[in-house]
């Protein structure tokens, strides 16, 4: 990175990251103790993941140095986050969304080892 | 200054001799385990062509008893006693009496698909020719990464000959088509005494080491592009060939890792005993699997299609960007709408993302979904029609040269036209249904990469060909090829497209003449005539191959290091280009297709040539440090 | 010839090649772990079993996470000090973190192992039982008095047949009628008479007694099927005889009812002892209980994190203790953390004896074929591990190999090392999914 070249550019940085490794060690605890915490229906997990989404920033902003990056990296990025977005909601709501149709759902023949769930 | 000034003599006194301040490799290293862009390039080519027609021999063979079912193929046994007892075994195993069985065209026919699209299509298009010409074309000295390079090779070539040795494992090759389907894929040679050692595993794991290359090979290409152009070069400067091969390289870099997931998966299912493609109650003929289930075989689906349906467009953006090349050197004219091209080329490469599921109408997608990916589909057809347009618009007003480059070059626009119309109608959810899984696919898409990709393909190779040998190609031998090329290929595909209307389901070994003879008794002559055409197309690929082994040693000398007359940068260098490529330090000063541009009365200015009186390099997009 | 851009960045672009390369691969990599973690969600979505949660060593897992972002702060270090010329600290940076990077492994390979041992058994009911094979041992299955065989021709070596054969040197007669053993001699002539038939059937001499691998680990498992009467191996082989003994003993850890329609009558019980059924049923008395005490109004079996508490139950003595709980509230939660990182007490559950044709419905062990949950955590896990092992081995490529560099070039070594250290961030950002997603929710 040309741009941050001198040497108390990086000497400045350094007590940014400790403070950021420890900044993710106590998420991590907070991420542990609230998963033993019934939040009710799919709260445990959006809250686990918002947890995980603000650590993996600040990975990426401080120690991945996307906080000051050069354009053409952020264009390969948007980019590819947005696919990745992509997959996850089309695959999400092709599973959401299957065809409807009457006596389309239950199988002719009740598969045995089904009958035991739910 | 005319076309001859600018053979690499006049340029020894713009720049040092870079090409010479290095000791000779020895032969293994220059010609083998070499890390330049063009052997490199060369090598896909070579290994390319020869996948390409192996594919084609299982297709003769798949042909032979889609037209006569049943019968005993002449020449089977003949070829088979050559192998000695091993042959005459596997002769009775496969094909017993000569007679194709169905597990063997089953076989033949997914490594038919596979071989041709990962194999063959792949390696030639944006490999083969992205290699040797991309980094001429920005006046690089190499790619950016040229160990890379060459270990994508190596990859690839690991990968390739997996697939060629699956063959003698004892279960055979895959068999399960080149899609691989779960459930069918992951239950098929699965109680085996070691399912490591069956076709079908082999498949999965020479699909990863294909996949590792192809995303070393994007990785190289798109850092090459971004960083090593030559000054003065901007990237709207750049040749569309560059852009497609850009966009061609972000599609498999960010397409193939979910293909990846699905191989490494299906091999967790098939060796571990795991279920994820495997749905709960599963049960095969009497066979009850001691499995968990729990599993989901569309899954599989999901993960393949959004690999495979940006892959049709990685099969043919290279083919546009070898007839953007051709078509203003041959028809003297600037290509039409460079601008309009390179945006729709980004715009497709974008959709292509957002379409696979058009792929998986059939099965049980609900109505939202399904509206979704019909409205993403449609939207796509837009920018492929803006490129073919541009094309065709290029020719007019041209003095064209029809030699074979142009002929193939020209054909691929109606041949494409009508793959890509062929396409319109199975977007459509409803018309899908009926069309789905028939010879009207297989023609429509056949239309796309056969006569549309090979054309080009074999366009680019006579282009190119004197820059890489030093020789032209005969052009008698070419108008030989293309022509009968150009019928048979309408005679194969042609009648596809009413087979499938007429209810011809893909992927029947006996053509439909048995149980589905109700069907399919009034159109089984078109079979013959298919098949009888696939073995023309066969005869009319010699005068090709006869043509480039005469050539390389007997063409007719080039008298110029740029015999078309073209203006892009990989006609500057000497023929063929030395290790290092340019003989002086590359420099472009404007767009790259000037063609008699008006107001100058220059038939073409080359896109290095110094402007009188300017000398100052045009500015880059340089950004101040922030 | 030199490739431009090595070093120095271009000036248009601000960006030297290795770095624009390894954010593209990045690139690739944020599209395979999308991938993978689409197909999590896509399996867990679709899963017709109650999702595990909570089952893996959490201790362990959070402690690896803490090795990760350690080692993601020393890597960045070792990248400044290299920047500052500090040749001695980028060392020391350097060498933690690849000792994080073995130290990662070498606690998931523990993981790993436990895994391999932990055998969970899914009852006609469907009742889970989990625990192990109290002697540690493979699982086999016992055939007498195999008097006739159909030997598979196909395969070089009847290597299953030779592995679980018991009785010593066993002969045979051909249908032509020669007599023959199963020495090199021998099978050449067995295979002379097969012909191209792909088996041959032999009577034997005496009667033979066969020991069969019934691992429940697909590679080396070596049946296709089996009954009473016969047994037949993946290579074709079939044998005839009689399936004698068939029993498989398991020490219990857990329990799970919740899929029992009537969870009184579980089969649990009858293979455990009616003092393990009073056992749960104070167990899930004591969480309603509490339960109510919450929220006297809902209704707690409407509450699937209720259910994984009340209706599965840690077995962790050999005898029944009703009194038994789980753990609640945080001191005793550390005490279990506690536990589970340090001791082996499931070691003392109770010893059962099943029946496998006429109790269970299907086993393994914890490994991917038990549910597309462990077949999603080990390729997780897995392609997670190769990617820490491809970090580890680079890093200590530039910390062991590289050093020239440092005195000739220290610029393009600090480029590589940045390289690196991006490729090792990013495996650290992915475990920071991996451990919540698997672990935890
Ligand atoms: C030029 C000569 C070619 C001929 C005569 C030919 C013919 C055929 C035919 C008849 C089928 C249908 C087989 C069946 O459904 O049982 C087929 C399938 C296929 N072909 Fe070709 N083909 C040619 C070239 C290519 C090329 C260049 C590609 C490259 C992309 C290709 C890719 C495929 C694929 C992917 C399938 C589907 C395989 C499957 O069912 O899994 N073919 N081909
Ligand atoms: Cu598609």
């Amino acid at each position: 990175m040309g741009h941050d070249n001198s040497h108390d550019d990086v000497s400045s940085h350094v007590k940014t990251y400790l403070k950021i490794g420890v900044t993710l060690i106590v998420f991590t605890v907070i991420t542990v103790a609230i998963s033993f915490i019934d939040f009710g229906g799919n709260n445990n997990m959006i809250v686990g993941m918002a947890v995980a989404t603000f650590k993996a920033s600040l990975v990426c902003l401080i120690f991945m140095h996307l906080n000051h990056e050069r354009p053409l990296i952020y264009k390969v990025l948007v980019f590819t986050v947005v696919l990745a977005i992509v997959l996850f909601t089309l695959f999400i709501s092709a599973h959401g969304d299957p065809l409807k149709d009457e006596g389309f759902e239950a199988p002719a023949v009740p598969v045995k080892t089904a009958t035991a769930h739910h | 200054m005319s076309a001859a000034a600018t053979t690499h003599d006049d340029h020894h006194a713009h720049g040092g001799d870079h090409a010479h301040d290095h000791h000779e490799p020895s032969f293994l290293y220059k010609y083998i385990f070499s890390t330049d862009h063009k052997v490199i390039g060369v090598q896909y080519g070579i290994a390319g062509l020869l996948f390409l027609l192996f594919g084609f021999f299982l297709m003769m063979v798949m042909r032979w008893t889609i037209a006569y079912p049943g019968q005993p193929m002449p020449g089977l046994e003949l070829v088979a006693s050559l192998f000695g007892e091993w042959g005459t075994y596997q002769l009775e195993k496969w094909a017993p009496g000569g007679v194709v069985s169905p597990d063997l065209y089953n076989m033949f026919g997914a490594m038919h698909g596979t071989i041709m699209v990962f194999m063959g299509i792949v390696p030639l298009g944006f490999a083969a020719f992205g290699n040797f010409v991309m980094p001429l074309q920005i006046g690089a000295i190499d790619m950016a990464f040229p160990k890379l390079n060459a270990w994508s090779f190596w990859l690839f070539f690991i990968g390739g000959a997996m697939m060629m040795l699956s063959f003698f494992l004892p279960t055979g090759a895959a068999q399960t088509g080149w899609t691989n389907y779960s459930p069918l894929a992951t239950t098929t040679h699965y109680i085996v005494k070691n399912t490591f050692m069956t076709g079908q595993t082999w498949w999965l794991l020479a699909m990863v080491f294909v996949i590792s290359s192809s995303l070393l090979g994007s990785v190289n290409f798109i850092t090459t592009l971004i960083n090593l152009r030559a000054k003065g070069l901007t990237f709207m400067r750049l040749p569309f060939f560059c852009w497609a091969m850009l966009v061609t390289s972000f599609l498999l870099l960010l397409a193939f890792p979910p293909l990846e997931v699905a191989a490494i998966l299906q091999v967790v299912d098939r060796v571990f005993g795991s279920s994820v493609f495997l749905p709960t109650g599963l049960v095969a003929g009497t066979n009850h699997f001691d499995i968990s289930g729990g599993g989901n075989p569309l899954l599989y689906q999901h993960l393949f299609w959004f690999l495979a349906h940006p892959e049709v467009y990685v099969l043919i953006l290279p083919a546009f960007a070898i007839i953007s090349d051709i078509i203003p050197v041959n028809a003297r004219r600037p290509l039409w709408g460079h601008k309009l091209m390179i945006y729709a080329a980004l715009t497709l490469g974008f959709l292509s993302f957002i379409v696979w599921a058009h792929h998986m109408y059939l099965t049980g997608m609900g109505t939202m979904m399904s509206t979704y990916f019909q409205i993403t589909t449609v939207m796509i057809s837009v920018p492929s029609v803006i490129l073919l347009t541009c094309l065709m618009i290029s020719l007019w007003g041209g003095s064209i040269r029809f030699n074979s480059q142009m002929l193939f070059a020209s054909a691929f626009l109606p041949m494409f036209g009508i793959g890509g119309l062929t396409g319109l109608p199975l977007a459509f959810a409803f018309i899908d249904l009926h069309l789905h899984d028939t010879y009207y696919v297989i023609g429509h898409f056949h239309y796309v990469v056969a006569p549309g990709t090979i054309f080009a393909l074999f366009a680019g190779v006579y282009h190119w060909f004197p820059k890489i040998t030093g020789r032209y190609m005969n052009d008698t031998l070419g108008k030989l090829h293309f022509w009968p090329s150009l019928i048979f290929m309408n005679v194969i595909f042609g009648p596809m497209l009413f087979q499938g209307i007429a209810g011809f389901h893909r992927r029947w070994y006996d053509g439909g003449a048995m149980a589905f003879k109700n069907t399919t008794q009034d159109y089984l002559w078109s079979n013959e005539l298919i098949s009888f055409g696939a073995w023309g197309l066969a005869l009319a690929q010699i005068f090709f191959i006869v043509n480039v082994w005469i050539s390389i040693k007997g063409g007719k000398k080039i008298t110029s290091d740029n015999p078309w007359d073209a203006t892009t940068l990989e006609w500057a260098t000497p023929t063929p280009p030395p290790h290092g490529n340019f003989t002086f330090e590359p420099v472009v000063y404007r767009g790259p297709y000037e063609y008699n541009p008006p107001g100058t009365g220059r038939e073409f200015i080359p896109s290095w040539e110094e402007p009188a009186g300017t000398p100052a390099p045009a500015p880059t997009e340089a950004k101040s440090h922030h | 010839m030199e490739i431009p851009y090595t070093v120095t960045a271009r000036p248009d672009t601000g960006l030297w090649n290795a770095k624009i390369g390894v954010w593209l691969f990045l690139a690739s990599e944020v599209m395979l772990f999308g991938g993978l973690f689409s197909s999590y969600i896509f399996l867990r979505l679709g899963a017709d079993y109650h999702w595990p949660v909570h089952v893996l060593n959490v201790p362990w897992g959070f402690i690896n996470t803490l090795v990760l972002i350690g080692s993601s702060v020393t890597v960045v270090m070792a990248w400044a000090s290299l920047k500052m010329r500090k040749w001695g600290a980028y060392k020391v940076y350097m060498a933690i973190t690849i000792a994080c990077a073995l130290a990662f492994l070498w606690i998931k390979k523990n993981e790993y192992t436990d895994k391999v041992h932990h055998i969970a058994v899914k009852t006609k009911d469907g009742t889970i039982i989990e625990g192990h094979f109290p002697d540690h041992g493979k699982h086999w299955i016992n055939f007498d008095n195999v008097t006739s065989i159909k030997l598979s021709t196909r395969e070089s070596d009847p290597e299953y047949f030779l592995e679980s054969c018991t009785t010593p040197s066993p002969k045979f007669t051909t249908p032509a009628g020669k007599t023959v053993s199963l020495d090199d001699a021998g099978l050449a002539s067995i295979r002379e008479e097969a012909g191209k038939e792909p088996s041959i059937d032999l009577k034997a001499a005496t009667p033979l007694t066969f020991k069969v691998n019934n691992s429940p680990f697909p590679p080396f498992n070596t049946i296709r099927s089996y009954n009473d009467s016969m047994l037949s191996f993946k290579d074709g082989t079939v044998i005839n005889g009689k399936l004698t003994d068939y029993k498989m003993t398991l020490q219990v850890t857990r329990v799970d009812v919740r899929d029992v329609a009537d969870r009184s009558k579980s089969q649990a019980w009858t293979l455990m002892g009616a003092g393990w059924k009073e056992a749960f049923e104070h167990h899930e008395h004591q969480k309603l209980e509490h339960a109510k005490e919450h929220n006297p109004e809902a209704d707690p079996y409407k509450n699937p994190d209720f259910v994984r508490h009340a209706l599965t139950m840690e077995v962790h003595t050999a005898k029944p203790d009703p009194s038994h709980h789980a753990p609640e509230g945080v001191g005793e939660l550390l005490q279990s953390f506690k536990d589970t990182l340090f001791s082996h007490a499931e070691h003392n559950g109770p010893v059962i004896t099943l029946d496998p044709k006429k109790d269970i419905a299907f086993w393994s062990n914890w490994l991917p074929k038990w549910n597309t949950y462990f077949a999603i955590y080990f390729t997780l896990t897995g392609l997670h591990g190769l990617h820490v092992l491809a970090g580890a081995i680079v890093l200590t490529w530039f910390l062991v190999v590289d050093t020239k560099r440092f005195k000739n070039d220290p610029e393009h070594l600090a480029n590589r090392v940045e390289t690196g250290g991006l490729f090792w961030h990013f495996v650290d950002l992915v475990w920071i999914f991996l451990f919540p997603l698997l672990y935890l929710l």
